[in-house]
């Protein structure tokens, strides 16, 4: 189990400085330096930008001080806001994306479970279908439209929550409803599949034939062992409700990290899109990283050993 | 108690000739899956619609009388529907006019429905919030405040029906351009950059993936970790980070796009693989003296054709998605050039005046979406052996 644990720690290293090493190269392998976009600059003035920023150094000398710089935390200036580093950006990214990640998450975990268990108990019955036209739609239509189209419905035509911003506790009914609407269908149709499936094992009648009461038998043998696989996904889930909230944050303009990122990318600001890939990654690897863990207290069938896998 | 009719106690009739007899039909695997793909509905139905989709995307920018980059400011925002009113002037002539309430202003519609142009006010009244339009010694005024059109005298001007644009049957967007024209083009795009970037993924995951089942061992464990450090950040990064290097455009979408999607068919080619090649009949060939490739493409992958095929449908609608995704965050396809992202990105712009210029695109896509999953599951569902009645 320790060993386990290390060696995921060292794999995550690993990865890290892999992400680090493939951006850091990508990003400069784009034509150009970051500042041939502005106007035309004297040469002296470009040569005085390119040693402030260390640019002249060669790319060997860059990279080992760019490494030097995450492995302590510092993912440099941004080259387009003046006096401002990418640290400062994420800082003042990071709580408004964590609030509407994490309200994401939640109804993620809190709708679509019991869609799910409700839609199996009911099979075939009129909850099902149900649960089962939502989370289909939920599936197939993309995050921007559900979002375009709440924003025009609830927020432009009805008026019940505001078009944009968070200053407001309403503001985030629409953000995180768009966020978590492809989860809330996804896990709703998983955990259906699941306790389906574990509804018919053998164990579940034998629970039921000692005479354990049904909603016993429900809780304890059938919704502990169907959650299994949705645990698995969670960790995909949180990866993509930071990608989703590259779009939902433009189109509610909320200023968190993923509005911060697509800004990054449509002013060129190498530093920055370099610096918060890294971040997204960090924070990915633990996430996926804990989703394991706990994997691993849910079900005790599983013994990792640092071999296995 | 259930009654069971007296001669159901009767033995049977013993026959050794009809015990050997095959009651269904034999049916290769093959034709199975085809039975059972034909029998559900909703994937024949999503079948269907793809099959529409291409064949419009195809030849419905040859047949359109427009072109997706044909701009005309004058007939910009032109809704597909619209009320008209009609006013007689004094030579007996009738004027049939219509007005957008998104941009306030009056266009001249012809009899047969086509939009023929705009009608200039005679006199503007910004105070007032007035415009005055003359036609022979008829006066009409536009109140712009309340979106009104009344005589001169007062009496307000009633609408005489309904119209479908003729000239541009689904409207036009905000540079005046078709949106019909622009949304086949787009579904073109969409589907070209799907298709191929799916291809460039089936290419890489297939030999991957298989070169890692098959040489398994050592090689297998570094290839395949090699694919757990790309997927530990989402794919969407990557495409994003090679977006930025690459500049926009079609091409690097699709390269992208292609570039970076293989991992999951790697991961499922190389899990059919390594259960694959323990069977004896892989030891058949190679005892015979088959060489690797041919084992591997002989005999291997058609054997796992069925997983490859589901992954194959379900890569499509991921990589229209994660196209319109870039688009929408401006990372897609440069303008002119259209597609279903960009489309959609340019509808919510103007989404306050004209909201039902996001119908169209955001339909479009969800459909095919619909399609897609509908046809992946149906094929996934035809595929499972154990599902085989």
């Amino acid at each position: 189990m320790t060993a386990y644990v290390v060696q995921r720690l060292l794999l995550m290293l690993v990865t890290l400085f892999a992400i680090i090493t493939l951006t850091f190269f990508l990003m400069h392998a784009v034509p150009g330096g970051p500042f041939t976009s502005e106007k035309m600059l004297q040469p002296e003035i470009q040569a005085a930008l390119n040693a402030k920023y260390h640019l002249d150094d060669p790319l060997w000398l860059q990279y080992l001080n760019y490494l030097k710089g995450v492995l302590s935390f510092d993912l440099g200036p941004s080259f387009k806001y003046a006096g401002m580093s990418v640290n400062e950006i994420i800082a003042e990214g990071l709580p408004v994306t964590m609030k509407t990640g994490a309200l994401a998450l939640i109804c993620v975990v809190a709708l679509g479970v019991p869609l799910g268990i409700v839609a199996a108990l009911n099979r075939n019955r009129w909850p099902d279908t149900l649960v089962m036209v939502i989370a289909t739609i939920g599936v197939a239509v993309p995050s921007y439209v559900i979002a375009t189209v709440a924003l025009y419905v609830f927020a432009l035509r009805l008026g019940w929550v505001p078009t944009f911003g968070l200053d407001d506790w309403r503001g985030y009914f629409l953000p995180v409803f768009a966020l978590s609407g492809f989860w809330i269908s996804f896990i709703a149709r998983l955990a259906r599949s699941s306790l389906l499936e574990t509804l018919q094992q053998d164990y579940m009648i034998t629970a039921r034939a000692k005479g354990l009461k049904r909603g016993t038998v429900l809780i304890k043998h059938g919704l502990r062992n169907s959650l299994i696989p949705v645990v698995t996904v969670l960790g995909p889930v949180v990866a993509n409700l930071l990608t989703g909230s590259f779009v939902i944050e433009q189109i509610f303009a909320l200023p968190g990290i993923g509005r911060h990122f697509v800004l990054s990318i449509t002013n060129r600001d190498y530093t920055a899109i370099m610096g918060i890939t890294i971040f997204y990654a960090a924070v990915l690897m633990v996430m996926i990283f804990i989703v394991d863990m706990l994997y691993l207290v849910l079900d005790p069938r599983i013994k990792y050993r640092a071999d296995a896998k | 108690m259930t009654h069971i009719a007296p001669q159901m106690w009767a033995p049977a009739v013993r026959d050794s000739a009809a015990a050997e007899v095959i009651a269904a039909p034999s049916l290769t695997f093959w034709q199975d899956v085809r039975k059972r793909l034909w029998a559900n509905k909703p994937a024949m139905l999503g079948l269907g619609f793809i099959i529409l989709l291409v064949l419009a995307a195809i030849f419905g920018p040859m047949v359109s009388r427009h072109t997706y980059f044909e701009q005309n400011l004058k007939l910009s925002n032109v809704p597909p529907l619209f009320q008209t009113y009609e006013v007689t002037d004094s030579a007996g002539a009738t004027t049939r006019f219509f007005f957008n309430s998104g941009n306030l202003n009056l266009y001249e519609v012809t009899p047969s429905g086509e939009v023929a142009g705009l009608l200039r006010p005679a006199k503007k009244d910004l105070i007032k919030k007035q415009q005055q339009f003359k036609f022979g010694y008829h006066e009409v005024l536009l109140d712009t405040a309340k979106q009104q059109l009344s005589f001169a005298d007062g009496t307000a001007l009633a609408p005489t029906g309904w119209q479908w644009n003729m000239s541009n049957v689904l409207g036009t967007d905000q540079l005046g351009r078709d949106v019909l024209a622009r949304q086949l083009y787009g579904a073109r795009i969409s589907l070209t950059v799907a298709f191929v970037a799916t291809l460039v993924n089936f290419f890489i995951g297939v030999f991957y993936g298989g070169l890692a089942g098959y040489l398994g061992g050592k090689a297998d464990t570094i290839m395949m970790r090699i694919v757990e450090v790309i997927s530990t950040i989402p794919l969407t990064l990557y495409v994003i980070l090679i977006m930025v290097v690459f500049n926009s455009g079609f091409l690097s979408v699709v390269l992208a796009i292609g570039s970076v999607y293989w991992v999951d068919m790697a991961r499922i080619v190389r899990g059919q693989i390594l259960t694959l090649k323990q069977q004896d009949y892989v030891a058949a060939a190679r005892t015979m003296g088959a060489s690797t490739p041919r084992i591997l493409i002989r005999h291997l992958l058609p054997n796992s054709v069925g997983p490859i095929l589901v992954t194959l449908t379900m890569l499509i609608p991921s990589a229209i998605f994660i196209e319109s995704f870039m688009s929408f965050i401006g990372l897609g396809v440069t303008p002119p050039e259209a597609s279903w992202g960009t489309l959609t990105s340019e509808a919510v712009e103007t989404l306050r005046a004209y909201p039902y210029q996001l119908f169209f695109p955001a339909a479009a896509i969800s459909l095919t979406m619909f399609a897609f999953n509908f046809l992946g599951d149906g094929l996934r569902d035809a595929l499972d052996p154990r599902l085989r009645t």
